[in-house]
């Protein structure tokens, strides 16, 4: 992600994915998200955390003049996290050399360091890899920030809510809704408002003998559905012996998802956070 | 000149191995290739098995890997299968289901994904996690040689199945850890030397280089070649798709088209030269790779016989192109989407600027497929790709006549869940018969002209890996991996299995030569 450093932080560009998996809708839950990271993620062996902060502090002092203060690049020096160096680097065994004797065919000084704080800077370099190789989708934390999400206009979005988003028909800021901002950190308000992923499909399935039965549905494919009833009992059945009857408490959101623009998205998000 | 040698020497052996006349054949009792033929196409003249009786469709074994799902489409070579996950090769017997060889590599890199083996003569090529090149001796599975193709702490690795063409092994690579650039290699069989290598990212001054904002960004742009492309043995093309421009999302450090991403470019195969290019994702920001199967088929389009390339995109988009010249004959979207503003007049999506991530958040709708296997069926002139956003197999008619969807598939809705997207490939076969999996785990033959559904089977999981058929001692077989099983189903016999002395399956015998006597002896036994 270091490209986009100076636009965007790490964390922000993160942020960007996961909305895209959240409005994607449908394609991947979070989790399944998360999962996929994991086996995509660099796997970069990390030094502990006090030598990657010494590291980085010897970096800013000695280093980061030329190759920049995340070492992706500066006035002089190039970008480390594109160097083979660095990147083949064993605990030193090749930036050790490059540290202590400079490149002076390329107008690199040698840079008085001891050992330790070579290893140190190795440290640090190899937390920067493992942090700008990382660039699957991923949640954005609680932490980040609101205020980069409310660019809405709060009045426009209770306008939305009131009128044309149809909110107001299922939703109310005295009673459901109440105090909804405070429960919720506004990057998971803005995903819990496009898709609110913990409603379930629910059923009633009329059988061959007449009885009816009714329950959140566990598994609906192209020939069977099984439900939970509603004293917790599994059933399932051939779709081809029953009568079916779904009901989808997320039908609105779901029509909702192709009309709404970015400013409805962001309107309502603002009007929303006002519900503390 | 060792190497030379050796190569003549083992040449007699090849008798028993891959035939190289098999790779421009339909593929019916060998499958050659990932794809089956160099037109990608994925449809199979094999008949046995068809609309009337695929009801009836049985197990005739099925193999563990114990190992991750497997995404491979096994080859099928003189009564072996040969497939793959990352870091692992068998082969299997294919009338059996029997392990004759495991070769196994651990390795650092990324492990997605492996698409599968190439074979050569009595030789196999794979690439692995930390993007080196395999050669192994199809008989033993025993290493022949091995050379790397990219460097894996740039965050390369080899997911896809190489190519054969003529004396060349054509690879690509994978990787999105980091700005790195994609290219193709041909190379040789022999020792894995390279012949030539096409870069998808051009150099300062050459064509191209207009669309990229600086020396920089350009160098490293991406352009990842990580699918197995396909062939024209005639225009001696090779057509391949490449991934998305590096750093993936952030479009603003890199203004303009950014060629060669997420475009289909034809190569000349003896060269490494570009002939013409396609880009089906200018400027792309949403991670919306070209490198679905571009498949080769011929046919009238507005009353005049024309060599075509048909690939659904996974931006939505299904693309025809005359595959001689690149030019577009027809794009429409298969499923909605809001990040285009229309066509340029190549006929390529402009993407609205407003639809690039935000911090603040922008509302995509797309619809999308990847690397699971279209298909393309003669019999029917549709094309079949399963998509998501909804499940959806979808067609657009070969002569574009039609272009609207005749029919789609939509897979329920789970609960919590919504649409997971599928990873289902797509066989179609002279038995009128589409196999593919769905949303929710069956395996499922459908008529290919309708969609209705013939055959469905639960079998543990999804499909995982595209399906495959091959014929073996007049026996139809129809492969699908499920997770990291490989399930082989037939039809019955048409005469029942000759009737074997129960002796031999009572487990507990020690030689058979007693089997009478323990037969006698086992009612006692089991008291």
């Amino acid at each position: 992600m270091y490209l986009i450093e100076g636009i965007l932080n790490h964390k922000q560009a993160c942020a960007l994915l996961f909305v895209s998996v959240c409005l994607w809708g449908s394609v991947m839950s979070a989790r399944q998200a998360t999962a996929a990271a994991k086996t995509r993620h660099g796997s970069w062996q990390q030094h502990p955390a006090d030598a990657v902060e010494r590291g980085r502090s010897q970096f800013l002092k000695k280093c980061a003049f030329c190759h920049g203060r995340e070492a992706n690049g500066g006035s002089a020096g190039p970008n480390l996290m594109r160097s083979a160096v660095v990147r083949h680097d064993e605990n030193g065994n090749l930036i050790g050399s490059v540290i202590r004797d400079g490149r002076p065919d390329k107008g690199m000084p040698a840079i008085q360091l001891t050992s330790d704080q070579i290893m140190d800077v190795v440290a640090f370099l190899r937390y920067r890899l493992a942090e700008s190789d990382l660039r699957s989708p991923k949640e954005p934390g609680p932490e980040y920030s609101g205020a980069k999400l409310l660019i809405g206009k709060v009045e426009d979005g209770k306008a939305f809510f009131y009128g044309a988003g149809g909110c107001s028909a299922c939703h109310s800021p005295t009673s459901d809704l109440k105090g909804i901002a405070r429960r919720y950190p506004a990057v998971e308000l803005q995903a819990h408002l496009l898709y609110p992923q913990d409603q379930h499909l629910r059923a009633t399935v009329l059988d061959s003998s007449g009885k009816q039965y009714a329950g959140v549905i566990r598994f609906l494919t192209n020939y069977d559905i099984a439900i939970d009833d509603d004293a917790g009992w599994y059933h399932s059945w051939p779709l081809d012996a029953i009568k079916l009857e779904l009901k989808d408490p997320l039908a609105v959101h779901r029509q909702l998802l192709p009309k709404f623009t970015d400013s409805d998205m962001h309107n309502i998000l603002a009007y929303l956070e006002t519900l503390k | 000149m060792k190497s030379i040698v050796l190569f003549l020497c083992a040449a007699p052996i090849y008798a028993q191995g891959l035939d190289p006349g098999a790779l421009l054949k339909p593929p019916t009792d060998t499958w050659p290739s990932y794809n089956g033929d160099y037109s990608g196409r994925r449809y199979s003249t094999l008949s046995r098995i068809n609309e009337d009786n695929v009801r009836s469709l049985t197990l005739a074994w099925a193999f563990q890997a114990h190992q991750q799902e497997l995404k491979s489409t096994p080859l099928e070579v003189n009564g072996i299968l040969y497939f793959t996950v990352p870091n692992h090769v068998w082969a299997v017997d294919a009338r059996t289901g029997r392990q004759i060889w495991h070769f196994q590599r651990q390795s650092e890199g990324d492990d997605i994904g492996q698409r599968g083996v190439a074979m050569y003569g009595d030789r196999l090529f794979f690439g692995t996690p930390d993007a080196h090149l395999i050669c192994l001796d199809a008989r033993s599975g025993k290493k022949i040689w091995e050379v790397e193709v990219a460097d894996v702490k740039f965050g390369y690795y080899i997911s896809m199945a190489p190519l054969v063409v003529k004396d060349r092994l054509i690879v690509g690579i994978s990787g999105d850890q980091t700005d790195i650039a994609g290219f193709l290699d041909a190379r040789s069989p022999r020792d894995g030397g390279l012949l030539w290598r096409w870069d998808s990212l051009p150099k300062p001054g050459q064509f191209g280089s207009e669309t990229w904002p600086n020396r920089d960004a350009m160098a490293h742009g991406g352009g990842t070649t990580w699918m197995t492309g396909t062939y024209d043995p005639e225009l001696n093309l090779l057509y391949w798709g490449t991934g998305n421009p590096h750093p993936v999302l952030a479009g603003r450090v890199r203004p303009g088209a950014n060629l060669y991403t997420c475009s289909i470019v034809a190569i000349n195969a003896d060269t490494g030269k570009l002939i013409w290019y396609f880009q089906p994702s200018p400027h792309d920001t949403q991670d919306r790779d070209a490198t679905e199967t571009p498949i080769l088929f011929d046919a009238d389009f507005q009353g005049r016989p024309r060599k075509l390339l048909a690939q659904a995109s996974r931006n939505g988009y299904f693309f025809l192109l005359d595959r001689a010249t690149g030019e577009n004959l027809l794009s429409t979207r298969f499923g909605p989407e809001n990040w285009s503003a229309g066509l340029n007049k190549r006929g390529e999506p402009i993407p609205k600027p407003e639809k690039e991530p935000q911090p603040a958040g922008v509302l995509f709708e797309g619809t999308g497929t990847n690397w699971w296997a279209p298909s393309f069926d003669p019999d029917t002139g549709l094309f079949y790709v399963n998509a998501y956003h909804h499940f959806a197999v979808t067609y657009l008619t070969r002569n574009g006549e039609d272009e609207a969807i005749r029919w789609r598939r939509d897979s329920p809705v789970g609960p919590g869940e919504a649409f997971v997207s599928v990873g289902a490939g797509i066989l179609t076969t002279a038995g009128h018969l589409l196999f593919t999996g769905d949303n929710a785990g069956d395996l499922v033959a459908l008529d290919p002209a309708t969609g209705g559904s013939l055959w469905h089977v639960f079998a543990g999981g999804r499909l995982t890996g595209c399906p495959m058929t091959y014929e073996l001692n007049g026996q139809q077989y129809l492969l699908t991996a499920v997770d990291s099983v490989l399930y082989a189903w037939v039809l019955p016999r048409e005469a029942p299995f000759a009737a074997v002395p129960p002796s031999s399956h009572v487990s507990d015998l020690e030689t058979p030569e007693f089997s009478e006597f323990f037969q006698l002896r086992r009612p006692q036994k089991r008291r």
